[in-house]
C-alpha cells in the first residue's frame, strides 16, 4: 500500500541542496538535552495538511497530552475525530464518531514505523541526541531570535522513499517545541504548529484513561 | 595388393569414418540437465510439486543481478545504471528491471485495481456504482476529504488523494495492503538491491546460457569490487550456466585423472610405454562410444549421470589388464586368446553390467541414469577389449616375447609383504571398528544439500537473495494446478479452507494464496454489466472531483480504471489483466501453460510443524511442497527401498554362490567378508565424518556388484588350487590389486565432484573398494587356512602350487 501511494503520487524526487559546511548542532543538542527533564507536555496545536491532489489545505485543531515515561494522548478535531491514546505498551487509534477503536502493542507500532507508518504518534521525537542522530540526517540548522529550525530527513530508507523534507522548529530559550512538518515526494505536506505550551505541569487525572463503552475495540492486524 | 585387401581396407575406412560420425554427432547431442528433481524420483509428491513449481514459476529466463553496496543510495544507483546499460542492449537483453514496473509505468496499475473490482462478489460492485451514482458522489467526495484530514495513517492519507471514490480500498486492499520493508527489489535497509534481466536469447542449450552469461558479466563488468560494491548473479540461467560449466568440467577432470592414474599404475606394475598408451587409446574409445550412445538414446546427462566417465574407465580398464597379462607369452592365435579371455571378461562384465544396471530399481532417475550409462560403458568395454586390444597387444606379446617380472610383480609374491599387508589390514579393521564403537553409525542426511553443487556463487548469491529479501524462513509453496480457470478456483477454495483451518490449529503462521487475484468468471459476467456502464458518467464524476475542491489529477485513477471496465465490456469472462505492471505482478501467481492453468501461494509454516501440513493440505491437483518437506518424504521412501534392492541383490547373489561354490564354509568365508566390507566402510565412514545421503547408499549396491568380485574371485582360486594360499595369491594378487586401485581411481577422482551427491557417491566407492580389496586378498585366504585348518590336518596338507614358473594371472579360468 505504501508503494501504492508513492507511485500514485507520481512522484518527482526534489533534490536536497547538500551543505558545505556541517551545520551546527549546539542548538538541537541543547535542546534535546533539556528534554530529559521534561516529565510532562500540555499543548495546543494547529494541524494544517496540503495535498498535491487538494486545491485547499485542511487544518484542524489539536490538543496533546504526554506524561513520561509512556502516556501520551494526541486528539486531532474539536470536538475530536481522532484520538490517539498511549497506555504503557498499547496504543489505541480511536475514531470517536465512529464509536471503533484499534488497538496495537508498542512493539507492533515500532515495526509499523520502521516502514513509514504513523510517525505523528512518535512522540518524543528522541530520548537524546544520539538516538536522534541515529534516526534522523540533519541537514541544516538556523536560528533566528529564540526559534531554531532544523531540516532533516529520516535514516530510514523506507521513510525516506516517501518524504523529501522533514521539518521542527523550537524555541531555544523555553525549550518549546513550536512546530514540525513533514513534506511527501508528491509536495504534500503535514504540519503542526504548537501553542500554549506547559512544560512539566500538573496534568488533570484520567487523561489518559479513555471510556471506550459502546466502542467496537479491535486489535490491529499486525 | 590383392583385391581382397583392397576390400577389407575400405570396408575398415567406411566402418572408421561411420564410427567417427556415430560418436561425433552422439556427443554433439549431450547436454546437461541441472535440474536437482530429474536426480529424484518422479512419483514422490513433493517432487511433483516442486518440479511444477520450478517449470512454471522459476523464470527460466531471467537472470537475476544482486548488488550489495555500503549505503542505499549506492546501491540504487548501481542497480540503475546496470539496468539502464543492459537495456541499451537489445540483442542480449529483452527487458532489465531496477525498480516495480509500476514506479514507473504508475498509471498501469489501474488495470489490476479495475480486475480486481471486477473479481469481487457483485453486492461489491453494485456498491462501488452506488458510491459513485449522481446522488451518492457528492457525499463520498466529502467523507473522503474528512479522511484526508482525520486519518493517522500516511498510506491512507496518501492514498485518498489519489482515490477519493476510495476504489483501492474497496477492491484491493486486502491485497495491496502488506507493508513489508523489503520488497523484490530491495531490502528492508536498501542496501541490497536486485535488477531482473530477461534475455532476448533463446537458451536452446547450455553453451548458449554460458555464453550469454559471459555477454552479461562483461556488459557489467565495470562494478565488482569497486567502490564496496558486489555484483552477485543468479536466477535460472546463471544457475544453469554455473552448474553446466562445473559437469563439463567435473567430467572431463575426472575422466582425464582416471586415465593418468590408470597409466601410472600400469607403469607402476609392468614399466612398459606403448601398450600403455595403446590401453589408454582404448579406454578413450570406451567412453567417447559410451557418450556417443548416450547422446543418441538419453540426450541429457544429469549431474549425477556425469560420473560416468570416470568409473566407466576405472572398470573398463580391468579387461585390458586381464587381457594384456594373458597376451604376454601366450602361445596360441589371436582367436585362442580372444575365446580364453572372453569366460573372464563375460563373466565380471556380465555382473559388474548387471549391478549397474540394478541402479535401475532405485527409481532414482540420476542412479538410473548413472547405472544405465556405465553398465552400456562397461558391455562397450568388454568388446572394444576383446575385439581391438586383444589382436593390439597379442601381436605385441608375439614382436617382443617374454619380459622377466618387475619389481613390483616380484614383491607381491612374497610371504613377507603379505604378512605385513595383513597385519596393516587387520590394524586398519581395527580402526574402523573402533571409530564406529566410538562414534557410532554414521547419520544420514537428506536434505537438499547433497543435490546441490558444492560451491556455485549462483546458488550462494541466491541465499544471500533470500536472507535479504524476505523474513520468511523456509516457507512453503503452494501450487495449485488444473485444466481451466474454474477447477484451479475451486481447488484454490477448497485450499483456503484447509489452510484457514491449519492456521487455527496453529500450524501455519500466514499464507497467501493466489485466491485474490485468480479470476471469478461468475462473478466477472454479472460484475460487467454494472461497472462496465460508468465510464459513461465520467464527465459528470470528474465534475463532481473537481467540485469537491479536488485537482484533476486526481481524478485519473478514477478515469483509467473506469475506462477499463468499459474495455472489457465486450471480452468474454474470464478476463485477466495484461499489461506491463500486470504481467510482473501475475508472473510469479498465475501461470497458463501448455493447456492447464497454474496458481501459486506461499504458506509459511509453525516452526516443525510441516508435517502435519503436508497431511491436512491435500487434494486433486494441490501441492505443497518445500525441500523441508521433500526431505522428510526422501528421508521416509529412500532407506526403504534401497533396502529392499539391496536385500533382493543378496539373496540372489548368495543363491548362485550357493549353488557355484556347493561348500558351507565358502559361502560363510564370503558372507563374513562382505559383512565385515560393510561394517568397515560404515567404521572409516564414521572416522571421516562422512553421513548416508539419497546418492551414497547406492554406494552399497555398487559394493554388491563390483566389490565382491573381490572376494568371489580369491574364493575360486583357493578352491581351485586346493587351498594353496600362496598359488591363489600369485594367480590372482596383482590382478585385483590392479582392478580395485584402478576402480578406486574412477571413483576416488569424482570424490572432487562438484555435486555434493556424487561426490559423496565416489568417496564412498572408493573407499568401500579399497577395503573390499585389502580384506580380500590379505585377510579372506588367512580366515580361508583358519577354517580349513581341521579338516587339512586329517586330510595332509594342501595341494602343493603346481610345479614350474607359474605368472600372474596365468590360471585364471
Amino acid at each position: 500500500m505504501r508503494l501504492l501511494v508513492l507511485l500514485l503520487s507520481l512522484c518527482a524526487a526534489l533534490p536536497l541542496s547538500a551543505a558545505d559546511t556541517p551545520p551546527d548542532l549546539a542548538p538541537l543538542r541543547k535542546w534535546l538535552a533539556g528534554q530529559a527533564s521534561v516529565r510532562t507536555v500540555q499543548a495546543d496545536f494547529t494541524q494544517t495538511r496540503s495535498f498535491h491532489a487538494l486545491r485547499d489545505p485542511i487544518a484542524s485543531p489539536g490538543r496533546i497530552a504526554f506524561s513520561a515515561p509512556r502516556s501520551f494522548r494526541w486528539e486531532l478535531g474539536d470536538p475530536p475525530r481522532t484520538v490517539v491514546l498511549r497506555q504503557g505498551d498499547t496504543f489505541y487509534l480511536i475514531q470517536p464518531q465512529k464509536k471503533r477503536a484499534e488497538r496495537r502493542s508498542a512493539a507492533d507500532l515500532g515495526r509499523e514505523a520502521a516502514g513509514g507508518a504513523m510517525p505523528m504518534m512518535d512522540f518524543p521525537f528522541a530520548k537524546d541526541f544520539d538516538d536522534f542522530n541515529r534516526r534522523f540526517e540533519v541537514l541544516g540548522v538556523s536560528t533566528e531570535g529564540t526559534r531554531c529550525h532544523v531540516e532533516m530527513l529520516p535514516r530510514d530508507p523506507q521513510m525516506r522513499k516517501l518524504l523529501t523534507a522533514a521539518r521542527i522548529d523550537f524555541d531555544t530559550d523555553s525549550g518549546h517545541l513550536l512546530s514540525f512538518e513533514f513534506v511527501t515526494r508528491d509536495g504534500s505536506s503535514l504540519r503542526n504548529d504548537f501553542t500554549n505550551v506547559r512544560l512539566n505541569a500538573k496534568i488533570e487525572p484520567g487523561r489518559f484513561d479513555y471510556d471506550f463503552t459502546g466502542y467496537d475495540v479491535v486489535d490491529a492486524k499486525p | 595388393m590383392p583385391s581382397h585387401s583392397r576390400a577389407l581396407g575400405w570396408r575398415r575406412a567406411v566402418l572408421g569414418a561411420a564410427l567417427l560420425a556415430f560418436v561425433a554427432l552422439g556427443v554433439a547431442h549431450i547436454s546437461f540437465n541441472v535440474d536437482i528433481l530429474k536426480l529424484l524420483p518422479g512419483n514422490l509428491r513433493q517432487v511433483q510439486g516442486l518440479s511444477r513449481f520450478l517449470q512454471h514459476f522459476a523464470q527460466r529466463d531471467e537472470l537475476i543481478i544482486t548488488v550489495e553496496a555500503p549505503t542505499p543510495e549506492v546501491a540504487e544507483r548501481t542497480a540503475d545504471e546496470i539496468a539502464a546499460r543492459l537495456n541499451g542492449l537489445p540483442l542480449l537483453v529483452r527487458q532489465a528491471v531496477a525498480r516495480p514496473p509500476w514506479e514507473t509505468h504508475p498509471a498501469q496499475l489501474s488495470e489490476i485495481i479495475a480486475f480486481l473490482a471486477l473479481n469481487q462478489p457483485p453486492e461489491k460492485a453494485r456498491e462501488i456504482a452506488a458510491r459513485l451514482s449522481p446522488e451518492r458522489a457528492p457525499q463520498t467526495l466529502r467523507e473522503t476529504v474528512g479522511r484526508m484530514g482525520d486519518s493517522m495513517s500516511p498510506q491512507e492519507i496518501g492514498l485518498l488523494g489519489y482515490d477519493p471514490f476510495d476504489l483501492v480500498g474497496s477492491a484491493a486492499g486486502s491485497l495491496l495492503g502488506a507493508d513489508q520493508p523489503q520488497s523484490e527489489f530491495a531490502s528492508a535497509d536498501g542496501k541490497f538491491r536486485v535488477v531482473y534481466v530477461k534475455s532476448a536469447v533463446l537458451f536452446d542449450n547450455y553453451n548458449r546460457t554460458i555464453q550469454w552469461i559471459a555477454d552479461i558479466h562483461h556488459a557489467t563488468g565495470r562494478w565488482p569490487g569497486g567502490d564496496g560494491i558486489t555484483i552477485g548473479y543468479t536466477g535460472e540461467p546463471a544457475i544453469v550456466a554455473s552448474i553446466s560449466q562445473s559437469m563439463q568440467s567435473d567430467m572431463q577432470s575426472s575422466g582425464v585423472v582416471t586415465l593418468l592414474v590408470i597409466a601410472f599404475i600400469f607403469w607402476f606394475c609392468y614399466r612398459r610405454f606403448r601398450p600403455l598408451l595403446e590401453l589408454q587409446a582404448m579406454l578413450v574409445l570406451i567412453f567417447a562410444l559410451t557418450l556417443a550412445i548416450a547422446g543418441w538414446f538419453s540426450g541429457q546427462l544429469t549431474a549425477i549421470g556425469v560420473g560416468c566417465s570416470a568409473i566407466l574407465i576405472g572398470l573398463s580398464v580391468d579387461y585390458g589388464y586381464f587381457v594384456y597379462q594373458r597376451a604376454q607369452g601366450f602361445g596360441g592365435s589371436v582367436r585362442d586368446l580372444q575365446r580364453q579371455c572372453v569366460r573372464y571378461i563375460a563373466w565380471t562384465a556380465g555382473t559388474t553390467a548387471a549391478a549397474f544396471f540394478a541402479l535401475n530399481v532405485s527409481s532414482l532417475p540420476g542412479l538410473s541414469q548413472l547405472g544405465n550409462l556405465v553398465g552400456v560403458g562397461v558391455v562397450v568395454g568388454a568388446l572394444v577389449m576383446l575385439g581391438v586390444f586383444a589382436p593390439l597387444a597379442w601381436r605385441r606379446a608375439q614382436r617382443e616375447g617374454e619380459h622377466p617380472p618387475t619389481g613390483v610383480q616380484r614383491l607381491v609374491v612374497s610371504p613377507r609383504f603379505h604378512r605385513v599387508g595383513a597385519w596393516a589390514t587387520g590394524a586398519v579393521v581395527l580402526l574402523c571398528l573402533a571409530a564406529l564403537a566410538w562414534k557410532g553409525w554414521p547419520g544420514a542426511d537428506f536434505a537438499a544439500k547433497p543435490m546441490r553443487p558444492r560451491h556455485s556463487e549462483a546458488y550462494e548469491t541466491l541465499d544471500r537473495m533470500a536472507l535479504a529479501l524476505t523474513d520468511q524462513v523456509d516457507p512453503l509453496s503452494l501450487v495449485v494446478e488444473g485444466g481451466d480457470v474454474d477447477t484451479v478456483l475451486d481447488r484454490l477454495r477448497a485450499t483456503e479452507g484447509q489452510l484457514a483451518a491449519a492456521q487455527k490449529r496453529g500450524d501455519i503462521r500466514s499464507f497467501r494464496s493466489a485466491l485474490a487475484v485468480w479470476p471469478v468468471t461468475a462473478n466477472q459476467r454479472a460484475n460487467l454489466p454494472v461497472l462496465g456502464k460508468l465510464a459513461a458518467d465520467l464527465p459528470r464524476l470528474r465534475q463532481n472531483v473537481r467540485d469537491a475542491g479536488f485537482r484533476d489529477e486526481a481524478f485519473a485513477l478514477t478515469e483509467n480504471v473506469l475506462r477499463q471496465w468499459a474495455a472489457w465490456v465486450d471480452r468474454p469472462a474470464p478476463i485477466w489483466p495484461d499489461n506491463e505492471v500486470s504481467q510482473w505482478i501475475f508472473r510469479r501467481v498465475a501461470r497458463h501453460d501448455d493447456g492447464r492453468w497454474y496458481a501459486l501461494g506461499i504458506v509459511q509454516p509453525a516452526m516443525g510443524r510441516e508435517k502435519a501440513l503436508d497431511r491436512d493440505v491435500t487434494g486433486e491437483g494441490i501441492y505443497l511442497t518445500g525441500w523441508n518437506l521433500l526431505t522428510a518424504e526422501l528421508k521416509r521412501t529412500i532407506p526403504r527401498e534401497f533396502g529392499r534392492a539391496i536385500v533382493g541383490i543378496i539373496g540372489i547373489l548368495l543363491l548362485l554362490l550357493a549353488l557355484a561354490f556347493r561348500d558351507w564354509r565358502s559361502l560363510a568365508l564370503f558372507v563374513a567378508a562382505t559383512t565385515l566390507v560393510f561394517v568397515c566402510l560404515t567404521g572409516a565412514m564414521a572416522l571421516l565424518g562422512l553421513s548416508w545421503n539419497v546418492f551414497n547408499l547406492a554406494a552399497l549396491l555398487l559394493l554388491i556388484g563390483t566389490g565382491t568380485d573381490y572376494s568371489i574371485l580369491l574364493l575360486l582360486a583357493l578352491r581351485r588350487n586346493g587351498g594353496d594360499v600362496p598359488a591363489a595369491r600369485r594367480e590372482l594378487f596383482l590382478v585385483v590389486c590392479l582392478c580395485a586401485g584402478s576402480a578406486s581411481a574412477g571413483f576416488g577422482t569424482i570424490s572432487w565432484a562438484n555435486h555434493a551427491g556424487l561426490a559423496s557417491l565416489g568417496q564412498t566407492c572408493a573407499l568401500g573398494l579399497l577395503i573390499d580389496a585389502a580384506i580380500s586378498v590379505f585377510l579372506l585366504p588367512l580366515a580361508w587356512t583358519w577354517l580349513h585348518r581341521s579338516r587339512a590336518s586329517v586330510n595332509g596338507s594342501p595341494a602343493p602350487p603346481p610345479p614350474g614358473p607359474t605368472r600372474l594371472g596365468s590360471k585364471i579360468p
